[in-house]
């Protein structure tokens, strides 16, 4: 179904220079959720409770790379108080077939491996076995009583020495789909894609000097505060019901459903309330475990994983490589653009290296370009999207050697991307051509605001520039909208609400109905109380669940004013409703508001229900950030502090301006730990050495200056607010405006990341010549 | 976790007679849970220590401190004779942790707990210390290990940020055994690897440390840690530095180093160069030279030996002029 995208699209286009007055969008109510959230009464999926309830525990592969010759799971099985004991041998056989569950397409039985693990381990942390028992302390003893047989294989930790041949193999049956062939040999590579746009070497041709520089990243996990957990009981009569933390109850549903090899019917997701997510809350990992130990057992099993669990066995972000060759003209234009991203997938193929592809350049709008992208198996954890998936890794290398360009060219870094910047109409090298976008518009407001002109003082200190972008999804979402009879609105919707979407989307049906934000009661439900929604992820939910609330309140809108006619006995045509107010469109006398009229339903025909199912994939508007930061080195320890933090970037239209703002710090948070922290620390048998928080050093608010923020609003034409996503642009920037600002206060490049105190320090020990002029 | 019985220890010599290589001294908590959590320790009994009255007390001492085993880290911060006269130590306690880390960490676990070292905190690597054939540190990744005394066995750092500022106010340890009660001198309560490389101190399995003893300061002190982030970080290197000045020069000092040895790590060619000198920019750098000397990195920390020499430049400056820098 093509969405709003109508008579609405050039309408709202128009807003951009007439500013339109809104009631509720654009102000800053308090949420929702609030009260249970700071309560501590909000409901998280450790906190389910239920009558003979079960606690699980799961064996994990000490080895990242072993064949399973037997397991012998008798001892544990004997323990007392232990009810039941899997291994994937209790999935059942089912036949591989390729499935599409909304994260690209998957084979069945990469899925189900890395549930449980069946003929190999290939990654320290898979999943083995697992067992439910009375407490999770016997369970906790059961699993250490299983014993399993290892024939310990080589490992392959170096994405580069995984693409050799002769490495290792992952996945013995695999072949590289080599842009669209198969490759003869089996391998690690999964895939290799390729963009292009114009002819490359006449573009290079043009050029005054050419950039060829090589970036590595670590991999890194997103760090939500709250472990992954689910409950679940298969009931006697073959039904499923699964309590989890997600960002989608359909997803689980569906990936539960294939793994078990059940109807979607027959699986009730209840989605609790989310500690985070980031995009590690899309795999299934525990919900298909718990549900085989619960069918084994008769009782309803619980699973929650530790801290170290999440690092070593749920989804991490990639690691990467990446080699990017500019060519520019003396006057800052670049000529030519290549790149090429290898991105490691971990031990199943689906890294979203596509992504990074997508994203590379997309700032800018650039005639010749090529980007290569290499899916890449190693034995580290099969990796999962993070804010932006891919984008954050491309945007340190491509924005890193742009500032480079500029200063070989003496052209300030804003000008640099101005003059080469991306507008309406300009075509990605994947072929996409922009709609409306904003991103100039964040090269101006972040040359006026007044960080960018702010002297410097002081020692080794420096300031740096990035932008980014990242794209909305769209998708598909679906609520209903009740009127009550007190003249509010109770709101369902699937999405799960991670930022505060609950308050986004209800003050856009509010905004429609004339109604406070107060008076929109919204409530996140299971998968057999709503039709059917996409994730909370790919920076949509206010965008696209916003889109049906805004459809289910003209839905409404319209049977009210149909009420209204039927009171006043007009035909309905005659009613005209603004703003909360029913008119009759000639008679001055006759108007109803909203409240008084939803008092009156009973007398005019019962109940107004109001509905909407959209796919808004289409309308999506992604958006642009740029970010100005400045640091100071200590050149004696190589410590970066940060000094000042601004984030400017395109949000279409905030909604809720604080949540909107919390999003950008957010994300330039989550965007420095990654440039000067985390990482992942393998030793060279693929052990993970730092899977605790003592040791995966993420920032936290005092390591951070107060980030500024500056909602640059160029409407989304295709929503009528204008929203666009906004949720993961923020994370795209950050490493490389801090590399860029480590430049200029301490004269090195880093092209590795985390920039941290032994890395910049080792470079500034090494470097030659002297720290460069301030920016 | 391994199930474990509990004992409630009223006294020290309640305690002492529970205390054996299978039944361990618990206090706050901190350090020895997450182990039991791994499994990287899994005795029979903990024994409880916080209950022994008498422990959890600072009261004057021959012109310096008695400090109960059990007083908090948080108590120490918060006690004016630590902060008004060992700088040093109040200092180095203050950047340990988070808060509430603080307030259940007490000051005899923070000198007995064992290794940061990733590799002897997670089972499945090979770790001299749990009884292994290999160091995985050495051929692992090891930018936060030792640079000194990295012959092995075991090149962990020492985990007590308080340590080396025990050291340079020269304080004593006191420990209750079966046989009765002895005092040791902070260098000797720890020990090398190579001693004995399941252990980090003296102490036998049935051996309570019950106070900590400071002699009156004669001097200005001070502690300087480099560490990776602003919020709660462990120290990728510190110096703690005690001088006794006549005017502007350094009669004596004392320089020890943390975090870069598994020991508490005690600078003496820094010593003797700052000795009889005028402490400013030239001579505590000149020091902080010599305080590196010797030093073997691994594979991947040779940036700790400039920290070293960053660490104990500012604590010299720090201590001299009272100032952090
Ligand atoms: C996030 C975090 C950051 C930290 N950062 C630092 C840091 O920067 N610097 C630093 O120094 N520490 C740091 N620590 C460690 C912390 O200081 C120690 O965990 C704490 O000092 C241990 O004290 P405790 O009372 O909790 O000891 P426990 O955990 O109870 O005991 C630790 C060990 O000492 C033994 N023990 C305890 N008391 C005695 C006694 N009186 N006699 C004999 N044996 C005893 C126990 O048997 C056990 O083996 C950090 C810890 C955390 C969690």
């Amino acid at each position: 179904m093509a969405t709003v995208k109508t008579k609405k699209t050039t309408k709202s286009k128009k807003a951009s220079q007439i500013p339109v007055r809104y009631r509720v969008i654009g102000t800053r109510p308090i949420r929702h959720d609030g009260v249970d959230k700071v309560t501590g009464r909000a409901q998280y999926g450790a906190d389910v409770q239920l009558a003979g309830l079960l606690h699980g525990g799961i064996l994990r592969s000490p080895h990242a790379h072993a064949r399973i010759r037997s397991i012998d799971t008798g001892k544990a099985a004997a323990l007392p108080g232990v009810k039941a004991v899997i291994t994937s041998a209790d999935i059942g056989p089912v036949t591989d077939r390729v499935v599409d569950l909304g994260e690209g397409a998957t084979r069945l039985q990469h899925l189900r491996d890395n549930i449980l693990a069946s003929g190999k381990a290939l990654y320290q942390g898979h999943a083995v076995a697992a067992v439910a028992a009375t407490s999770p302390h016997i369970a906790q003893e059961a699993l250490r009583l299983i014993e399993v047989d290892y024939e310990v294989l080589p490992p392959v930790l170096d994405l580069r020495e995984a693409m050799e041949a002769g490495a290792p193999l992952l996945h013995e049956d695999l072949h590289t789909d080599d842009l669209g062939t198969k490759s003869m040999q089996p391998s690690n590579i999964a895939k290799h894609l390729r963009f292009e746009k114009g002819d490359l070497e006449k573009g290079f041709k043009k050029a005054d000097q050419i950039f060829e520089r090589e970036f590595l990243t670590s991999m890194v996990h997103q760090g939500y505060i709250e472990p992954h957990n689910a409950t679940a009981f298969w009931n006697a009569d073959g039904r499923l019901a699964i309590w989890c933390s997600t960002q989608g109850g359909f997803t689980v549903r569906q990936q539960a459903a294939a793994i078990l090899d059940l109807p979607v019917s027959s699986i009730k997701v209840i989605p609790m309330e989310i500690g985070g997510g980031f995009g590690g809350k899309i795999h299934v990992y525990l919900e298909p475990v718990a549900a085989l130990l619960s069918k084994k057992s008769g009782k309803p099993v619980k699973l929650v994983m530790d801290r170290a669990e999440v690092f070593e066995a749920t989804g991490p972000t990639s690691g990467s490589h990446i080699q990017v060759k500019i060519g520019a003209r003396k006057d800052g234009r670049i000529v030519a653009a290549q790149a090429q991203l290898a991105y490691e997938a971990g031990a199943f193929p689906g890294s979203l290296v596509v992504c990074g592809m997508m994203c590379i350049f997309a700032p800018y709008d650039l005639e010749h370009q090529r980007i290569d992208g290499y899916d890449v198996l190693v034995t580290k954890p099969k990796t999962a999207p993070y804010r932006a998936p891919g984008a954050t890794n491309a945007a340190f290398a491509s924005e890193t050697v742009l500032d480079e360009i500029a200063e070989w060219a003496g052209i300030d870094p804003l000008e640099i991307r101005r003059l080469n910047g991306a507008k309406e109409g300009t075509r990605r090298a994947d072929g996409l051509v922009y709609p409306r976008i904003g991103f100039l518009e964040t090269l101006g407001a972040a040359r006026k605001h007044p960080h960018a002109s702010a002297p410097l003082e002081g020692p080794n200190r420096g300031r740096g520039v990035a932008s980014g972008f990242w794209f909305n999804v769209g998708l598909k979402s679906s609520v209903t909208a009740a009127v009550n009879s007190d003249g509010t609105v109770s709101l369902t919707e699937g999405t799960p609400d991670i930022g505060g979407t609950r308050t986004s989307v209800a003050m856009q049906l509010a905004e429609v109905l004339g109604l406070a934000a107060a008076d929109v009661k919204p409530q996140v439900v299971d998968t057999d109380s709503v039709g059917y929604n996409d994730v909370t992820g790919g920076s949509r939910v206010t965008f696209a669940t916003g889109l049906a609330a805004i459809e289910a309140a003209r839905d409404i809108e319209r049977q009210m004013a149909e009420r209204a006619a039927r009171l006043w006995g007009v035909p309905a045509s005659k009613v005209k409703a603004a703003g909360g107010v029913y008119r009759h469109a000639t008679d001055s006398k006759k108007k109803i508001t909203f409240k008084e009229l939803a008092a009156r339903l009973d007398e005019t025909g019962g109940p107004v229900v109001g509905k909407a199912s959209l796919d808004t994939s289409a309308s999506a508007g992604g958006g642009f950030g740029t970010h100005i930061v400045d640091v100071e080195v200590d050149p004696e320890t190589g410590k970066v502090q940060i000094l000042r933090y601004t984030a400017v970037q395109d949000v279409g239209k905030a909604i809720h301006p604080s949540y909107v703002e919390g999003q950008l710090q957010g994300g330039v948070a989550q965007g420095a730990g990654w440039a000067l922290n985390e990482e992942y620390f393998y030793d060279d048998q693929g052990r993970l050495a730092n899977a605790s928080f003592l040791d995966y050093r993420m920032p936290t608010a005092l390591d951070l200056p107060m980030i500024d923020t500056v909602l640059v609003e160029v409407p989304n034409p295709g929503h009528p607010f204008g929203v666009r996503g906004v949720g993961e642009v923020p994370i795209v920037p950050p490493p490389a405006a801090l590399a860029n600002a480590i430049y200029r206060a301490a004269g090195v490049r880093l092209r590795q990341l985390p920039m941290n105190p032994g890395r910049v320090l080792e470079a500034i020990l090494t470097r030659d010549g002297k720290p460069p002029s301030k920016a | 976790m391994k199930n474990f019985a509990y004992i409630n220890a009223a006294s020290e010599k309640a305690a002492i007679e529970s205390m054996s290589d299978k039944a361990l001294a618990l206090a706050g908590g901190t350090n020895l849970l997450n182990l039991l959590k791994e499994y990287v320790l899994a005795p029979e009994a903990l024994v409880n220590i916080k209950g022994i009255a008498g422990l959890n007390a600072i009261e004057s001492f021959e012109g310096g401190l008695k400090i109960g085993a059990n007083v908090t880290l948080s108590e120490l911060l918060d006690h004016a004779e630590v902060r008004g006269r060992y700088p040093a130590l109040h200092q180095a306690l203050y950047d340990i942790g988070t808060p509430q880390i603080r307030n259940m960490s007490t000051l005899g676990g923070n000198l007995c707990a064992r290794p940061h070292c990733w590799y002897y905190r997670y089972e499945y690597f090979d770790c001299k210390k749990r009884g292994g054939q290999g160091c995985a540190a050495i051929a692992g990744d090891n930018e936060f290990h030792a640079i000194f005394a990295t012959d092995g066995p075991c090149v962990m750092i020492h985990p007590s940020s308080a340590g080396p500022a025990l050291v340079v106010y020269g304080a004593k340890v006191k420990i209750a055994g079966p046989g009765g009660s002895r005092d040791a001198g902070i260098e000797e309560f720890f020990t090398l690897p190579a001693a004995a490389v399941a252990r980090e101190n003296v102490l036998k399995p049935n051996e309570l440390v019950t106070h900590v003893l400071l002699p009156p300061p004669n001097g200005k002190s001070a502690t300087y840690e480099v560490r990776h982030k602003e919020s709660h970080d462990w120290p990728l290197a510190m110096a703690s530095v005690a001088l006794t000045m006549a005017g502007e020069t350094a009669q004596e000092a004392r320089i020890c180093l943390g975090a870069v040895a598994p020991v508490p790590w005690r600078a003496a060619a820094a010593e003797a160069a700052l000795k009889g000198k005028v402490v400013n920019e030239t001579t505590a750098g000149e020091a902080a030279q010599k305080a590196a000397e010797g030093a073997k990195p691994l594979s991947g920390n040779k940036y700790k030996v400039q920290l070293v020499r960053t660490a104990v430049k500012r604590a010299i400056l720090a201590a001299a002029t009272g100032r952090r820098v």
